[in-house]
């Protein structure tokens, strides 16, 4: 089934999107920090899940998590070539297409997913990425029930 | 000859809580050495923090920044005596006492927490300088937000008073009868790093900073494009709120000048200018960026790459000239200048809605005070006069006093950071060979 | 901890003055957290950081035999590293602690829905719950520091390095691969800023470094093989001579390797005339009266200089870069040779003289009448020969004139490029190259003279083309870094390692190439051969663990198990087990 033909059945009142989102520790963990230290509201449908750099997130991780319920994943790092650990960041890049193209093969809507780069400084970046990414998943709907 | 027993033989002050100050500090107590490290204001860091991004990499600054922070704060070896100053020395090599004036800062740093529910109390507003002014802090504040120590100061000269801080502080902390207090410390060598402070522009009266708002510092501009800075990160004019479309940079503003008493070159001011240029272009694509200078001095690692690609990828426009006179139209508030191109050998008049002046360094303000002190030559420009370059880079004419960063001359946050470094090792080597090398 | 144990975790949720709980139900939070699976304790407090905080947590330790400790409070960046002291204190081992952000990432943010914000609260803690089942103690692990530095090269930041270091107390090994030390700079008959030769400045160090009862000189050798790891380094020097091999031990490296001057072949008709030279075949000129005519030995009455000779040459690979010393060492040249000659003309792009008294150089030279000329990068200055006759043609770009000189030396400022064998020793040491040839530091900004393989540093023109002055400053800091790890006489190594295990690894080799610090490799003495992490080099980001398609490699603290428990605690909170006891 497509997503298409899900959209106008989803939206219910209580529904809110729950979102995974893992942080590299460095610059995006950071990066969170510093939004709430600036007092940067955003939606709170995000859980972050710190793992020491984005090269850490196994594909599986976000298939995972799709797969048991989530509504969106994203993922935040170091901007290329910032990478605490020099280059695992660039692996996560270079995976990236690869899961990008496994959760549409699962038949999930790609917008569902989101890789972003946001600095220790660029709290508003990463308070963006979070709202958009819940918006986007907000008007596709919950993924329960549209996938397997 | 120096008594071997004595304590002072394992203790080392740094004045001066800058990047070079701090490398100074870790390197040494990293060997096992006490050190002292005294800052003048509530929080070290140096001019470090309050840059935004930095060349040749575009780093964010306090990103890279921070993890050296808490490093040094949270080091066995360091005290931070920050919101102090040294008052006398007295002594020599392996032998020195020195008495530091802490000022009152009016809040207990054992007890502070740093949650900042005294500052969003406190009713008084004044001028930031950490923003160069152009945003506003309380009366009870932080420098910025990784201040470390995390420890809220009351600036005395603004506060009024009211106490209402001390009735929402849910820790006690803060203390309005608070008193200065001074400190003896007893050390073997005391290393300098003192930093620098930027030009008065207004030295120059022809390009106008002061009495056209459109013509702003380099420090300025930093504080603009910062994210944590007064305007969220967001590059305007300071008349209109409008988004510049025509930036112009001036570099060697208070450099290379022997008439305004700063004969040399900062070191700094090149690169920085292009750094800013780049991301007035990064800011807004569609902005025209021109930058006017003498010569681009792009000599550091990564320099002359960073220098070539503001110029082909980024398109920063670069005019080789001097620039003259500068005349805001009163109407547009815009700013018009003639300049001539000495490449091509026109005159060109251009006009620009944003002018960055590019200052040069100078030694900080307490340099002079403290080079009296101790007995140091100092040249024209005040910069502390070092041994020799080749075989004592470091030393000075104090046996016991050593200089790093900017203390002996300008110098980029890496030669800062190496010089740093090298004085620890120096004063260890002093010390451990009881003052005899 | 055993094995066997079963987890008993304790939940300490912090208010932080009203930080936290003015907007999310801290007590909620506290309470609901007790239903979780494992949790024997939990409660709220008003800090936790503070010292009665931090009591509490020792207390219910005891009080309770908690084994696991969850902080629910301000950010892990803030003060993981103060609580985890507190549980070690506690007796527990560090890596049993776990902290949750709820001021930060929760309160902070979502200041005005106190609802969702505890709703949210309650989930990441139930997350750290899940992960705090699961976390595992590890040793803390310090390893022996070699009291003893290795210096690679004798020039003049080499000796510096070694020189500062013995004089420190700690014992050198100092390689050279000449025959004799001084690099450089002792041939050199006049320096920069200083009126002195360079043997005057280096011999009086090479007498020091000999007699040194602390250091250690191969000269006319090299280092041929590194093994091992910070503090322990086991270190192979050849001499180029006879062959012979040394095998030392050592706790720290200082690579000093220096540079060499560009030959400029098929510059500027370098080769067409023994009157054309290099900056550094001036500098190398036997010092006299007179400056002499290499081609007949006649005074020279006319001399020119041209700049940026295979610098600044964007495209051209390993030329991009300013060589950053010749600008100066140009304007002192001209400068002293103007008093021997009657001409002196300058060619250049920029004039970078940046340096503390540099700038009074190039006033001084101007007001002995050399004369600096401009020119265009684009349209370099021609060059040629004829019968043994120099002519220099080039457009002066600020007259906007095309001019003519016939000088009877022509000094061509070429660039500092790494020495030949530069490929060998960044292989040897671990040491990556930037786009200028020379040697990466760890940080380009904050940390200059590290590199990204721990207990090795990197000094001088090593780093990037600079001056001797700012060599020596290199030289000393550098030095501190390596007095630094042997004055401490153990290091700390990273103990959130990758670890392999050999029943499961299918030794693709994936990890190796995955691992940016060199720790992955095959281990061949097992059969069959499989995936070794050494865990001195790992810094544990995990990538290896991401990328291994066996699942063979388990990243320490941050397991898949760890990681996967939270997301099913968040999503699948029905089926939270709580972990398997182990």
């Amino acid at each position: 089934m497509t997503e298409a033909a899900q959209e106008t059945k989803t939206t219910s009142e209580d529904w809110e999107p729950k979102i995974v989102a893992f942080c590299c520790n460095w610059c995006s963990y950071a990066g969170a920090d510093l939004a709430g230290t600036s007092r940067i509201q955003y939606p709170p449908n995000a859980r972050i899940i710190r793992v020491n750099c984005t090269g850490r997130i196994d594909p599986e991780f976000i298939l995972a998590a799709l797969d048991m319920g989530a509504d969106g994943v994203l993922v935040s790092g170091c901007h290329p070539g910032d990478c605490h650990y020099t280059s695992g960041n660039l692996k996560m890049r270079a995976r990236w297409a690869l899961i990008k193209r496994a959760v549409e093969q699962a038949g999930i809507d790609p917008r569902r997913i989101r890789l972003q780069w946001a600095s220790a400084s660029e709290a508003q970046i990463f308070a963006d990425g979070v709202t958009l990414l819940t918006e986007q998943v907000r008007k596709l709907g919950p993924l329960r029930g549209q996938w397997r | 000859m120096v008594d071997t027993n004595n304590d002072a033989l394992k203790s080392i002050l740094v004045v001066g809580g800058g990047v070079a100050g701090m490398q100074a500090a870790l390197d040494a107590a990293n060997q096992g050495y006490r050190v002292y490290l005294v800052e003048k204001n509530p929080s070290i860091g140096g001019r470090m923090a309050a840059l935004d991004k930095t060349f040749p990499t575009l780093d964010c600054s306090a990103c890279i920044l921070t993890p050296r922070l808490s490093e040094v704060a949270r080091h066995p070896n360091i005290e931070l005596l920050t919101y102090s100053e040294v008052e006398h020395v007295q002594g020599t090599l392996g032998d020195m006492r020195v008495r530091v004036r802490r000022k009152a800062r009016f809040v207990d740093e054992t007890k502070c927490s740093g949650c900042g529910d005294c500052a969003r109390e406190c009713p008084v507003e004044v001028p930031n300088e950490f923003d160069e002014g152009l945003g506003f802090r309380k009366a009870i504040y932080v420098m910025f937000p990784q201040s470390t120590p995390n420890v809220y100061t009351i600036d005395s000269s603004a506060c009024i008073r009211c106490k209402r801080c001390v009735r929402v502080c849910e820790r006690g902390a803060i203390d309005l009868d608070m008193q200065d207090s001074t400190v003896e410390l007893h050390v073997g060598v005391i290393i300098l790093s003192t930093g620098y402070r930027l030009f008065d522009v207004r030295k120059y009266p022809r390009y106008g900073y002061g009495r056209y708002p459109n013509v702003i510092t380099a420090m300025e501009f930093e504080r603009l494009i910062n994210a944590a800075g007064p305007t969220n990160g967001h590059l305007i004019r300071l008349t209109d709120g409008a988004v510049p479309k025509r930036i112009a940079f001036i570099q060697c503003v208070g450099a290379r000048d022997v008439k305004k008493g700063v004969p040399n070159c900062s070191r700094v001011c090149c690169m920085y200018g292009v750094k800013n240029a780049v991301m007035a272009r990064e800011h807004d694509p569609d902005a025209e960026v021109s930058v006017y200078y003498a010569d681009i001095r792009a000599f550091g690692k990564g320099f002359e790459e960073f220098y070539e690609m503001a110029r082909s990828r980024f398109g920063v426009n670069f005019v080789k000239g001097r620039v003259g006179e500068i005349i805001e139209d009163p109407e547009t508030q815009n700013l018009r200048f003639e300049v001539e191109d000495t490449l091509s050998g026109r005159i060109l008049n251009v006009e620009h809605d944003l002018v960055v002046l590019c200052p040069g360094l100078q030694p900080a303000d307490d340099l002079h005070r403290l080079a009296e002190m101790l007995g140091l030559r100092t040249s024209e420009d005040g910069y502390v006069e070092i041994r020799d370059a080749l075989t004592a880079p470091l030393e000075t004419d104090h046996p016991g006093v050593l200089v790093c960063g900017c203390a002996d001359g300008p110098k980029d946050i890496p030669d800062s950071v190496t010089a740093g470094s090298a004085a620890a090792m120096r004063a260890t080597i002093l010390l451990s060979s009881g003052g005899a090398k | 901890m055993t094995e066997s144990e079963e987890p008993r975790i304790g939940v300490f949720v912090c208010h932080c003055g009203h930080n936290i709980a003015g907007t999310v139900d801290v007590e909620r939070v506290a309470k609901v957290a007790a239903t979780f699976p494992h949790v024997v304790f939990s409660t709220d407090e008003m800090f936790m950081c503070s010292d009665s905080g931090q009591q509490l947590i020792r207390d219910k330790i005891k009080e309770h035999g908690l084994n696991r400790v969850v902080v629910a409070s301000c950010s892990p960046r803030m003060h993981e590293p103060t609580f985890r002291r507190v549980v070690e204190e506690g007796g527990l081992n560090r890596y049993l602690y776990e902290q949750v952000n709820l001021r930060e990432h929760v309160s902070w943010c979502h200041m005005h829905e106190p609802e969702a914000a505890t709703e949210k609260a309650i989930d990441l803690v139930r997350m750290s719950v899940a992960r705090a089942a699961r976390l595992e103690s590890i040793p803390v692990k310090t390893v022996q520091v070699t009291p003893r530095a290795l210096v690679v090269g004798g020039g003049i930041a080499g000796l510096r390095a070694a020189l500062d270091i013995a004089d420190r107390g700690f014992e050198v090994v100092l390689v050279e691969k000449r025959p004799q030390l001084g690099g450089h700079v002792i041939h050199w008959t006049h320096m920069f800023p200083a009126d002195r030769s360079g043997r005057e400045v280096v011999s009086p160090m090479i007498d020091e470094v000999m007699d040194h009862d602390l250091i250690t000189v191969y000269t006319d050798s090299k280092v041929t093989a590194l093994d091992g790891y910070i503090g322990n380094f086991d270190i192979t020097i050849k001499s180029n001579k006879t062959g012979e091999e040394h095998k030392v031990k050592v706790g720290a490296v200082i690579v000093a390797t220096g540079f060499e001057p560009f030959k400029p072949i098929g510059y500027y008709a370098y080769e067409d005339s023994p009157d054309i030279m290099t900056l550094a075949e001036l500098q190398e000129m036997p010092p006299s009266d007179e400056l002499l005519r290499p081609s007949d030995g006649k005074p020279a009455k006319k001399l020119a200089f041209i700049g940026c000779v295979g610098s600044r040459e964007p495209g051209v690979k390993g030329h991009e870069h300013c060589s950053r010393y010749c600008c100066s060492a140009v304007a002192k040249a001209a400068s002293d040779l103007k008093d021997r000659v009657d001409e002196v003309v300058v060619l250049y792009q920029d004039v970078r003289t940046y340096g503390r008294g540099h700038e009074e150089i190039h006033r001084l030279a101007r007001e002995k009448r050399v004369i600096f000329s401009k020119y265009n990068p684009d349209e370099r200055p021609e060059v040629w020969v004829k019968r043994g006759k120099i002519t220099m043609r080039w457009r002066d770009v600020l007259a906007d004139d095309l001019l003519e000189f016939k000088p009877d030396i022509l000094v061509l400022a070429s660039a500092m490029v790494p020495p030949e064998d530069v490929e060998e020793i960044a292989k040897i040491f671990s040491l990556t190259r930037s786009s200028d040839g020379f040697f990466n530091p760890e940080h380009i900004k904050l940390a200059p003279l590290t590199t990204h393989t721990a207990g090795i540093m990197i000094a001088g023109v090593a780093q990037a083309a600079k001056n001797a002055s700012e060599t020596v400053v290199d030289a000393s800091g550098a030095a501190a870094k390596a007095a630094a790890l042997l004055a401490r006489g153990e290091v700390e190594i990273e103990s959130t390692v990758a670890s392999v295990n050999p029943d499961v690894c299918s030794s693709c080799h994936t990890c190796i190439t995955a691992c940016p610090y060199g720790a992955m490799s095959i281990d061949e003495s097992h059969d069959p051969p499989v995936a070794h992490v050494t865990e001195a080099k790992c810094h544990g980001c995990g990538t290896c663990a991401a990328g291994c398609p066996s699942g063979a490699i388990t990243m320490l603290h941050s397991t898949d198990d760890q990681i996967l428990s939270m997301v099913e605690a968040l999503l699948m909170p029905a089926q939270m087990s709580g972990g398997e006891a182990r």
